[in-house]
């Protein structure tokens, strides 16, 4: 615990002027605007795999995204980034994501892999199925290897197939409960870029399930989410 | 920036053509790829959309191509496609619209290419153009290598009869000179160890061949003088073939003939021979061998062996991977021998061989025989056609030939050629008539057209001749085709017919099935093949037999392009390898001809021969989609 506070709020971490200049130009980005109709925007469907499922304790060890565009998910604009780890995780969570020891070492030094992740992602919305988790630690990676507070619209499938389809929605709750329901094959579940396509073809169902039900633009799909967290809450 | 993940890439590893493309070619097309997502029911690609404007292949899901209304005209009549699958290659390569509406059957996600990608991948890419351009041909090609696989027999040294006659024949052949007396002719075979001599011209051009069998014949028994110049004593009837023939057609030039020798001339010149035995290394069986046993052969045992000998031969082509149409042609050819020399006993054994009826009478083929495309458990289907002579009825000489007739129906039985359930047969009173008498039948079907009468022109106007006086079948075959292409309402009742028998494509499944999960390879498969081609050749005036012929023939006058024949023929001739094999294993297994049937199970098929299957219904439904066109049904 200590060591994360150090991090959080101790010193700032030292970018190079390269680093800094490509954050300062990620960060003068415009925001996107989350009332455009959903079928012109592009959409991030993001996972990561992680050390473990310790939100406070666990370190980041990839990045999977792929681009969701007027309903189709685009192979060509994706990204998969495994971060350079000080420590190689333990046995039982390499077995998990297959990410071996040697890999999490050689991987992108945490700093550029962010940025690149930046870079790719631009200031378009993410999704992720369990947004908590994911959220959670690439903004504790940000404030720790970037210095500053990654703060991003969301929106989470988690809560939003649940939303769009009612019937369902006691039964499934784990990504793998929807998936198979809806007949998605994941060849290779646990690796941050086979996930993050999964759930961009979760996505998809979900944006024609939505636009049966008119809702167009990503503000909808975060009152979907907000009402089914508020329905979770009562029930 | 773009990340593939190596799970995408086993996906398109594990179909075709992407199995067989460069992983560089093949991580191209992925980055440019997206993924579409089509809920049930939703139409992915249509003719209203304009020129189609991106390649799909199935990840997962079903897609339903229907034919739309206003396109009912075109050829692309109507296809299923399941994962791995693309869609639509026509449309893409002919720079146009679909012609049918593509829609999800279930929910399903494509993998979709922007239309210039794919074009820069058909220029990158050899496999890849070859598959879209060459689809069914290419499946063929991985189907050929499975099914000799398949068969523990073919090994790879033992050569294949397909190959061209100049890459059998070994050195330059010996030759004298006509004028060569026959003492020295006889010295120089001796000599080289030689079985045969050939005298050519001083142009290199054979006059004659002088073979050991004929030394005995010919010289030592009639004591002939040996100072004659030896073009005396030689055969002069010489059968030639070209270097490009293939080694099958020696084969069948031997079978036929009775010869040992087959010359291979180029420009008129003898450039060298082809022996049976040069054949024999080719072929296990002996197919000379078959024939001359089916020549000679006296009595029923001897009938019966040869019957068996060509089934042994049929097993062994397949095992070598001989292509469908040689090989029909090698079963026909053999079928035909063995009818003619069991006609001919009985023909003999009667006295009519000796009678001058002789030469007024022909035994025909008709049905699937009539076409040359027997496989191993067809039924007889056979008739006679005479002229009546001087001073007797039509009504006498039924009377003489049904008896007769009966015996070679019943011989033929037990050579393995089943009776005829319908009694389609020459023992049948009906099926022996004269000519004038087969005309007015005719005539009558044609003018009729009723139900029966439809269903006795598909089996009789494949008749053709197999023993006896050919000159009969030609002319009624050429007052047939006549009489069929000016009566336009009889050749639209008869699509109208052959319209009935869809192919078993199913909706939801890949194939219909009935309730015992079987598909009838002859009546879905065989039957909308040989029912348009009969009606294509009626109307065209063409007065070839074979389905493949008949096709090739009509799609001149009827302006259908070559390729499109061509895909329609390698359809027709995969559903005919399967079922021979079909039977074949049937017969191994021990089943009796008549056990054996034309049923297969589609699940139990090679998946990539189901694929095939598959593309092989969707050309039957093309080529009925032509015949609508053509009848405007």
């Amino acid at each position: 615990m200590r060591n994360w506070f150090s991090r959080w709020f101790g010193n700032r971490p030292q970018l190079a002027h390269e680093q800094q200049r490509r954050l300062a130009d990620w960060q003068a980005l415009p925001r996107a605007s989350l009332n455009l109709p959903l079928s012109g925007v592009r959409c991030v469907v993001v996972d990561v795999e992680t050390s473990g499922l310790n939100l406070w304790e666990d370190r980041l060890i990839s990045i999977g995204a792929v681009a969701v565009v007027n309903g189709k998910i685009d192979l060509g604009d994706s990204f998969y980034v495994v971060l350079q780890q000080a420590t190689v995780s333990d046995k039982e969570n390499i077995l998990l994501h297959g990410i071996g020891g040697s890999a999490q070492t050689e991987g992108v030094p945490a700093p550029d892999a962010l940025l690149a992740f930046l870079d790719y992602l631009r200031k378009d919305p993410l999704i992720a199925f369990h947004v908590t988790f994911d959220r959670t630690m690439i903004v504790r990676a940000m404030g720790a290897y970037l210095g500053f507070s990654f703060k991003h619209p969301w929106s989470d499938m988690a809560y939003v197939m649940p939303a769009l389809n009612p019937a369902l929605a006691s039964r499934y709750h784990s990504l793998d409960d929807w998936i198979n329901h809806f007949d998605i094959r994941n060849d290779a579940r646990h690796n941050a870029l086979a996930d993050a396509l999964v759930t961009a073809q979760l996505f998809q169902v979900g944006l024609v399930q939505a636009d049966k039900k008119s809702i167009a633009d990503f503000a909808g799909l975060r009152d979907l989410e907000k009402a089914q967290r508020w329905v979770n809450s009562v029930s | 920036m773009s990340a593939i993940h190596s799970s995408q890439l086993s996906f398109f590893a594990a179909h075709a053509p992407f199995d067989k493309m460069e992983p560089a070619h093949l991580l191209w097309m992925l980055e440019r790829m997206k993924l579409g997502y089509y809920p049930l029911g939703e139409v992915i690609v249509s003719p209203e959309q304009g020129v189609a404007g991106r390649f799909l292949v199935i990840k997962q899901g079903l897609v339903q191509g229907e034919q739309s209304v206003a396109h009912a005209s075109e050829t692309d009549a109507w296809l299923e496609l399941a994962e791995g699958e693309c869609f639509p290659l026509g449309a893409l390569l002919a720079h146009r619209p679909v012609a049918s509406i593509y829609r999800s059957v279930v929910d399903t996600f494509c993998y979709e290419l922007p239309l210039s990608d794919f074009h820069t991948l058909l220029g990158m890419s050899a496999p890849f153009r070859d598959f879209c351009t060459r689809r069914i041909a290419n499946l063929l090609e991985h189907s050929k290598q499975v099914i000799q696989a398949q068969y523990t027999q073919s090994s790879s040294e033992q050569q294949s009869l397909n190959s061209p006659l100049s890459a059998v024949i070994r050195g330059a052949p010996v030759t004298c000179s006509p004028q060569t007396t026959v003492r020295e002719v006889l010295a120089r075979m001796c000599d080289a160890h030689i079985g045969s001599m050939i005298a050519v011209d001083s142009d290199g051009r054979p006059v004659g061949i002088l073979t050991l069998p004929d030394v005995l014949e010919r010289i030592a028994l009639p004591q002939i003088d040996l100072e004659l110049p030896v073009i005396g004593i030689m055969t002069l009837q010489l059968t030639f073939l070209p270097p490009h023939a293939l080694a099958y057609e020696a084969a069948l030039t031997m079978a036929r003939q009775g010869f040992r020798h087959v010359l291979v001339v180029e420009n008129e010149k003898l450039v060298g021979i082809v022996s049976e035995k040069d054949l024999f290394a080719l072929q296990r069986v002996g197919l000379r061998q078959i024939g001359s046993g089916i020549r000679h052969a006296k009595k029923l045992e001897e009938l019966q062996q040869s019957a068996r000998d060509i089934r042994r031969m049929a097993h062994n082509m397949m095992a070598q991977g001989v292509a469908a149409e040689q090989l029909t042609q090698f079963i026909s050819t053999f079928n035909d021998l063995l009818t003619s020399r069991v006609v001919e006993l009985e023909y003999d054994a009667s006295g009519i061989g000796a009678s001058p009826l002789a030469a007024r009478l022909c035994w025909m083929a008709l049905g699937s025989e009539g076409r040359f495309e027997q496989t191993l458990n067809t039924d007889q289907d056979n008739a006679i056609i005479f002229t009546v002579p001087e001073g007797m009825t039509a009504d006498g000489v039924r009377e003489l030939m049904l008896p007769v007739a009966r015996r070679i129906n019943e011989t033929l039985a037990l050579c393995g050629f089943p009776l005829c359930r319908g009694n389609v047969m020459a023992s049948n009173r009906e099926w022996c008539l004269s000519l004038d008498e087969w005309r007015r039948k005719f005539s009558d079907w044609i003018t009729n057209g009723t139900p029966l009468a439809l269903l006795h022109a598909s089996i009789f106007f494949d008749f053709r001749s197999v023993y006896g006086a050919h000159a009969l079948t030609d002319e009624l075959r050429l007052w047939l085709s006549r009489a069929a292409s000016d009566n336009t309402r009889f050749l639209h009742q008869m699509a109208e017919n052959a319209m009935s028998n869809r192919p078993p494509l199913g909706v939801v499944r890949d194939f219909v099935v009935g309730r015992e999960h079987t598909l009838d390879l002859k009546l879905n498969g065989i039957t909308p093949f040989v029912d348009a081609a009969r009606i294509f050749s009626l109307a065209a005036g063409v007065t070839q037999t074979s389905t493949l012929q008949r096709l090739r023939a009509s799609a001149a006058r009827l302006k259908i392009h070559p390729s499109e024949v061509e895909a329609w023929i390698d359809a027709f001739l995969f559903i005919q390898v399967l079922r021979m094999r079909h039977h074949d294993e049937g017969q191994e297994r021990g089943l009796s001809d008549d056990e054996l049937d034309n049923r297969i199970d589609p699940e139990a098929l090679h998946e990539l021969d189901r694929r095939i299957l598959k593309e092989a219904f969707r050309q039957a439904r093309k080529l009925q989609a032509r015949l609508a066109l053509e009848y405007h049904l």
